[in-house]
């Protein structure tokens, strides 16, 4: 009852600020954003300047091929400026890049150089034989170069009927992957909801310090991990509206509101105990301040995994950040795993009373005197 | 006035020297600097990742690591299970006449495009050493993805450089030194703007600092230190607004989260919305900044550019103090 009472106490002082405002502002305004001004898919076409220095029969066989995957299946002729200079192209739009056929290795080489994307020169060389020219910018990787040297040593139309009749054997396939737009939302409401509560722990606890509410505190009935408590719940509240803000209008009722109010709840507690554990520590909001930011820098490395799948090292799994980003999508996917948000729940939930039970230790010892 | 704001920086810089936030807010950026040092080659290296049999086939294995991150399992299950991990990874298995591809069946097309045509290569026995293409390079060696990063390191500096400015403002205002200034010959703004120097000292030395780390020592340092210029009034600002407009630690928190906002929306508007759709980032100071910046670190901006890009981030920041003076006025009282 004591704690019902201090959190019913900690909501109205909460309603009367600013900060619970600025949470649902914020959850707002990313709505907006993912309504408005991100696509369900991204596109993600890529700029290729091409020069076919071969004998016109040849170049036009070239050309027409690549036509056949035009949107229009026809080209337009444009005009490209780089380093100053005026290029004549033939621009073929297709649905993964925009091909500009130039009449030059010099306008190759300018634009490639100049817009940074990858240039060709495709001519024949002593032998009669296709010679492949590419430029590149430099930073690409050594495999990703070997595999570019090799990729004309055999005929485009053979690879394709080659790949076309490979075995793939796929584990699952009741996969269905999320848009550009769903895949946004994990990282969005996983630092505005979840972690940001480190950095609102701490400032409520400093606040209270300076308003003299903890000496207060302490000739009151009511024990300091109540106060904590209370603080923190909150801190979970605004967490769990400003969450549901933001995915009830994008995703709509498919997924499982129980599992996602789990893993926020308990991924809130956990920050929100952290927060405290290293606000106990300081005596200066700032210095407190300093920690929960490069705190906050370390948990948004995962994000980087998120977006780049293919990129995974072991010590990113151990960020704290990176089971909650992959809880919250295993969430929002339809057929998702189950398990994984519920054992990532268990591992916020128990990690969270560990550290709250330490800091209640620490407070106990600090915030009175 | 100058000599009375030069002498509060000179006291602050000593004061600040025997401080943990100021070797903070330099060393932080520095050790951001060096993780994305550490952090670039390996993202930059990302191709398709295997999952072999080991000793299954070496010679396959050897091929595959040319073009490709192989790792080797012991047998067909644990090739399975590391195919089912979280991250993208395909399996390549042994098949009574070939090999077959495993996956779990949400990798991207692209991840299984770039699986199926390595294997169609080493089936149809195409050797690195037969290479017919030529590849000629114009020597960048700075990826996209780090020039990216970087890029957002300082902005992140402005905006801690800000947060910070905003927190000493708040501690002089809570602890009503500014109202102790009344009865000194120094104006409260002049002990005010005082206080915000250090920061702006420190975020210019702390970029310029990231930017040698990181390896950009060969941009147009002079250029750099001109949008670096222009993200310190940025930073003094929001220090200023949030500082001022907060009564406590809890408004100045509020704050900050939502400076980050348009932060973050401008380098996602400028690295991901195509066309005239950039339009809408224009009034965000934040967006000029990171394409400044996105300019110098890709060496191919001029002058004029860039002074046209420094000049809209001061006009924008003139005008929202201009609108804003009233209420530093008051904030201040």
């Amino acid at each position: 009852m004591k704690l019902l009472s201090s959190f019913k106490k900690e909501l109205i002082l909460a309603s009367r600020g600013f900060y619970f405002y600025v949470e649902l502002i914020f959850a707002l305004v990313i709505l907006a954003v993912l309504l408005f001004a991100i696509p369900q898919n991204f596109s993600s076409t890529s700029t290729e300047y091409l020069y076919f220095n071969l004998p016109q029969e040849e170049k036009e066989i070239f050309i027409n091929n690549i036509l056949e995957d035009d949107l229009d299946a026809k080209s337009e002729m444009v005009e490209i400026e780089a380093d100053g200079k005026i290029f004549n192209a033939e621009l073929i739009i297709t649905d993964e890049s925009e091909i500009y056929i130039v009449d030059s290795e010099e306008a190759v080489r300018a634009l490639a150089d100049s817009e940074k994307v990858m240039g060709a020169v495709i001519e024949l060389d002593g032998d009669n034989q296709l010679h492949y020219k590419y430029y590149l910018q430099g930073y690409e990787s050594t495999r990703l170069k070997n595999l570019i040297s090799i990729l004309q040593n055999e005929s485009t139309n053979v690879l394709e009927e080659r790949i076309e009749n490979q075995d793939v054997r796929p584990l699952s396939t009741d996969y269905e992957p999320l848009n550009d737009r769903e895949n946004t939302i994990p990282p969005l409401i996983a630092f505005s909801g979840g972690l940001m509560g480190m950095f609102i722990m701490a400032s409520y606890i400093f606040l209270d310090k300076k308003e003299g509410v903890i000496e207060a505190y302490a000739v009151t009935a009511s024990s300091v991990w109540r106060y904590l408590m209370s603080k923190i719940f909150v801190v979970l509240l605004t967490s769990v509206v400003s969450g549901l803000i933001i995915i009830m209008p994008v995703i709509g009722f498919r997924i499982n509101y129980g599992l996602l109010l789990l893993l926020l709840l308990t991924a809130g507690f956990f920050a929100s105990s952290l927060g405290l554990l290293v606000a106990s520590f300081y005596n200066n909001l700032m210095k407190a301040f300093s920690v929960i930011y490069l705190l906050i820098i370390i948990l948004m490395v995962p994000s980087i995994a998120y977006f780049i799948p293919g990129w995974d090292p072991f010590w990113i799994k151990i960020i704290p950040s990176y089971p909650l980003l992959q809880g919250f999508k295993e969430i929002i996917l339809p057929n998702g795993d189950i398990a994984y948000p519920l054992i990532v729940s268990a591992g916020f939930l128990a990690v969270g009373i560990i550290l709250f039970a330490i800091t209640n230790i620490r407070f106990k010892k600090t915030l009175s005197v | 006035m100058l000599k009375k704001i030069w002498i509060i920086f000179i006291r602050d810089i000593r004061v600040n020297t025997r401080e943990f936030m100021t070797l903070y807010m330099i060393i932080i950026p520095l050790v951001l600097a060096v993780g994305i040092n550490f952090l670039s080659p390996g993202i930059n290296d990302t191709s398709v990742n295997l999952a072999l049999i080991e000793n299954e086939n070496t010679e396959q294995a050897a091929y595959f690591d040319d073009f490709a991150h192989v790792e080797l399992f012991s047998d067909e299950q644990r090739v399975e299970d590391r195919v089912r991990a979280r991250d993208d990874v395909v399996g390549i298995l042994p098949k009574d006449n070939g090999y077959y591809i495993m996956t779990q069946g949400n990798e991207s097309e692209l991840v299984l495009g770039y699986a199926k045509l390595l294997n169609v290569l080493y089936e149809s026995d195409v050797q690195l050493e037969d290479a017919r293409s030529e590849i000629i390079e114009f020597g960048r060696t700075v990826p996209p993805l780090k020039k990216m990063l970087v890029n957002v390191l300082l902005l992140l500096i402005s905006m801690l450089a800000g947060m910070l400015i905003a927190m000493n403002i708040l501690e002089e205002k809570v602890d009503q030194t500014v109202s102790a200034i009344n009865v000194t010959p120094t104006s409260r703004s002049a002990f005010i703007l005082g206080k915000s120097l250090t920061g702006m000292f420190v975020a210019l030395f702390s970029s310029i600092a990231c930017l040698l780390i990181t390896g950009f020592y060969n941009i147009n340092l002079g250029q750099a230190a001109l949008v670096v210029f222009s993200l310190t009034i940025l930073s003094l600002l929001i220090g200023f607004i949030q500082g001022i407009n907060s009564d406590d630690a809890m408004e100045a928190a509020g704050s900050v989260k939502l400076m980050f906002l348009p932060m973050a929306g401008s380098i996602a508007g400028y690295e991901l919305v195509t066309g005239n759709w950039k339009i809408f980032f224009y009034w965000s100071p934040f967006y000029w900044a990171y394409r400044a910046n996105d300019m110098i670190l890709s060496k191919s901006g001029t002058w004029p550019q860039l002074i046209l890009y420094i000049g809209i981030i001061l006009v924008i920041c003139g005008v929202a103090y201009a609108l804003l003076a009233p209420r530093i006025r008051k904030g201040l009282q």
